[in-house]
């Protein structure tokens, strides 16, 4: 099952509206701790809705380069990709 | 912590998630087959229970391995993924015993490993007890973007430690390298794996002595000053006993289910070596599925009939909030005899809703089981009874604060603060309370607790100056921790200021105040970090800075950065208050005093109405 980093970035974007505050618009540069402070438990529950909309399994190490949007999109498409 | 947390409108995937492969193998796809079909150990074992009755950890295992019982490793989707009977580990940490020979470590070198939920990790630190090593865990990173401040972290935990070894599985290995760089102590870092490839040495492998050093265990997750807890074989043994015979009445047919850390004491010295000296089998979850999936630990103890499984209050509120009614159905936890509650101050109201919520599912709350204890006492210092229940004592607010005393409520309406009584001192230790110098307290009076017994650290590791700070006269131990006394129980009230608790997690002040005094902008003494809980117990950091800055750009680059670091190291928001200089009180020595620190903000801020009543800290 294919799926290019176009998609993967735009479903993200979908569970990242959550965290964005009013007239917050998210693009592959947004900060995930600055801008949409995203805090450990955020965190988890991310991960949670990553994993069950991509299929896929984030390894915790990986999270530790992980800074931006963007950051986060390659990860889960090359995980994706990899499968 | 509520607001944050989106139960509505999501469904879970009921195919639950693929499993926790590690990176390389989530890359491989080959490697992701279905997992081998094995059975976990039995619970019933086939030999007579001993109830750590040994002078050693080893000499434990050499008899635990002659039953059937041993450790289950379960994957995210709660299949098992590996098994380790005692008898298995005790033959492999006793062969990596000779390779770590081979590396040329002597008696009392200190081994350093990166603690995942694992059986290669297990095995590691049996095998250098085995070999008359030290082993010390450190953790495995878990903040977005945290990469540098790990390294940082692990560091630290290698010097401050003096690691003649370092060991990291495939996943973390690369961190771990990177930490090693120019030290000049290490003389080995790899993986397990590589650890196979030296010969095994034919050496005889030297029983272990009660009076020598069994672990290391590092106490936060410092950035620059960790900690390392010096723990005797004798001590370990002493409170492995406490807690196997009086604490948990541990009895064939008991079963243990664990999420928590193996990097953590109460992961570590609770649920990997507590069981193993009384023959008692373990079904794990790593810590980072159940903290995405808290159901998967329930599903554990449900499924294997587990009778013993402990959790910090936070593990107990992400089950409250993360797990949904229509799981309970298939959750049967009626042989849950034993949860233990520790680690950090228990609200009462996490355990009534934990209850409530898990009581359609066979919860009995007779089974929660409050407890105390600190790693500068190996683990645990208190356990309320078995079978009990938790009881709580409900005091006077005002009081409490205003005249640091406890009493109880006597006329409804009156604002109270409530808490849990985590029940007496374990044989062979005293708990007692003191005033500001030093006096015993009568009971319900609140001041600082102290202990003071056989489980007792020797110290800090290579740290005199903490030591004495903490092991004061008499051995007495000062375990930071604020509380009372009540006909022979003990309630803890709360940390003093040195330590603020977020989401389960303890943080230090000082590492905080210390990475804003590592800014250009913010001079030594210039920073005071504590913490603020609102009345929904929400703990917020607040870092308040006396700060030169005129410029709004200047100011606001440094609040920005400042909470980054902040976040990047602890995995929290903290609120950053630029203050004039001469705002932050001092003590007559020139020190910031945090109490005196967070009374000015609160009152800045006008926050008082929103905070909850905290105790009589200092």
């Amino acid at each position: 099952m294919a799926i290019d980093y176009t998609d993967v970035l735009q479903k993200l974007c979908l569970h990242l509206e959550q965290f964005a505050g009013p007239g917050v618009v998210i693009t592959p540069e947004t900060d995930l701790i600055n801008q949409l402070a995203i805090d450990s438990v955020k965190l988890l529950n991310l991960i949670m809705e990553i994993e069950d909309e991509f299929d896929i399994s984030v390894p915790i190490n990986a999270l530790a380069d992980v800074q931006t949007v963007h950051e986060l999109a390659t990860l889960v498409h090359q995980i994706k990709s990899a499968k | 912590m509520t607001s944050t947390i989106n139960l509505e409108g999501k469904t879970l995937s009921s195919t639950i998630a693929k499993l926790n492969a590690p990176l390389t193998q989530a890359f491989d796809p080959r490697l992701n087959e279905s997992p081998i079909a094995v059975n976990p150990t039995p619970t019933l074992n086939t030999q007579a229970q001993r109830l750590a009755d040994f002078e050693t950890l080893t000499a434990a295992l050499e008899y635990a391995a002659a039953g059937t019982a041993g450790y289950n490793f379960y994957d995210a989707r709660g299949n098992l993924r590996s098994i380790l009977p005692y008898q298995a580990l005790r033959a492999n940490a006793r062969t990596s015993a000779q390779r770590l020979a081979a590396i040329g470590l002597s008696s009392g070198d200190r081994v350093a490993i990166i603690a995942d939920t694992t059986p290669e990790f297990v095995e590691l630190f049996f095998a250098c007890r085995y070999a008359g090593l030290i082993p010390f865990a450190m953790p495995v990173p878990v903040n977005l973007g945290s990469h540098a401040v790990y390294v940082q972290q692990l560091r630290g935990m290698l010097e401050a430690g003096q690691a003649s070894a370092a060991v990291a599985n495939v996943d973390y290995i690369n961190f771990l390298e990177e930490a090693a760089e120019g030290s000049s102590g290490l003389r080995w870092v790899g993986t397990p794996e590589q650890l196979g490839e030296f010969p095994v040495a034919d050496i005889v492998l030297p029983a272990n002595r009660p009076d020598e050093i069994a672990y290391l265990q590092f106490t936060s997750g410092s950035t620059r000053t960790p900690r390392g807890v010096v723990i005797t074989e004798r001590a370990l043994m002493s409170n492995l006993q406490g807690i196997v015979r009086n604490g948990l009445e541990i009895r064939a047919g008991d079963r243990c289910a664990s999420w928590l850390p193996f990097y953590h004491d109460m992961g570590l010295v609770g649920m990997v070596m507590a069981p193993m000296v009384a023959q008692v089998s373990v079904d794990y979850l790593a810590t980072r599925d159940f903290a995405i999936r808290p159901l998967q630990w329930l599903r554990l103890i449900s499924r294997n009939r587990a009778t013993v499984a402990f959790s910090q209050p936070f593990g107990l509120k992400l089950c409250t909030l993360r797990v949904r009614d229509s799981d309970l159905e298939d959750l049967d936890l009626s042989s849950w005899r034993a949860a233990g509650v520790g680690a950090e101050m228990i609200r009462p109201d996490t355990l009534r809703n934990f209850a409530e919520k898990f009581a359609p599912a066979g919860f009995d709350e007779r089974a929660f089981l409050p407890c105390y204890g600190l790693a500068e006492s190996t683990l645990a210092v208190t356990f309320s009874k078995v079978g009990q229940g938790f009881q709580s004592l409900r005091v006077d607010a005002g009081t409490l604060v205003d005249r640091k005393m406890a009493v109880r409520l006597q006329a409804d309406g009156r604002k109270y603060s409530e808490f849990v009584n985590c029940g007496q001192a374990l044989p062979g230790h005293i708990v007692k309370v003191v005033d500001d110098a030093g006096q015993e307290l009568p009971d319900l009076r609140v001041g600082s607790v102290l202990v003071q017994g056989s489980s007792i650290m020797t110290g800090y590791f290579n740290n005199p100056e903490d030591t004495s700070k903490t092991l004061r006269p008499g051995n007495w131990l000062d375990t930071g921790d604020l509380g009372f006394l009540f006909e022979g129980d003990l309630y803890v009230t709360g940390r003093r200021t040195d330590v603020i608790i977020v989401n389960g997690r303890n943080i230090r002040a000082q590492d905080i105040e210390e990475l804003a005094e590592q800014q250009p902008e913010v001079r030594a003494r210039e920073a005071s970090a504590f913490g603020i809980s609102d009345a929904n117990d929400v703990t917020t950091i607040v870092l308040v800075i006396e700060c030169r800055l005129t410029s709004i750009t200047d100011r606001q680059s440094l609040t920005n950065r400042l909470q980054r670091l902040v976040y990047m190291a602890f995995g929290v928001n903290c609120l950053v208050e630029l203050v004039p200089p001469h705002t932050l009180p001092r003590t007559s020595s020139g020190k910031l005093s945090r109490f005196a620190a967070r009374q000015g903000f609160i009152q800045r801020t006008n926050l008082t109405d929103q905070l909850s009543a905290e105790s009589g800290d200092k």
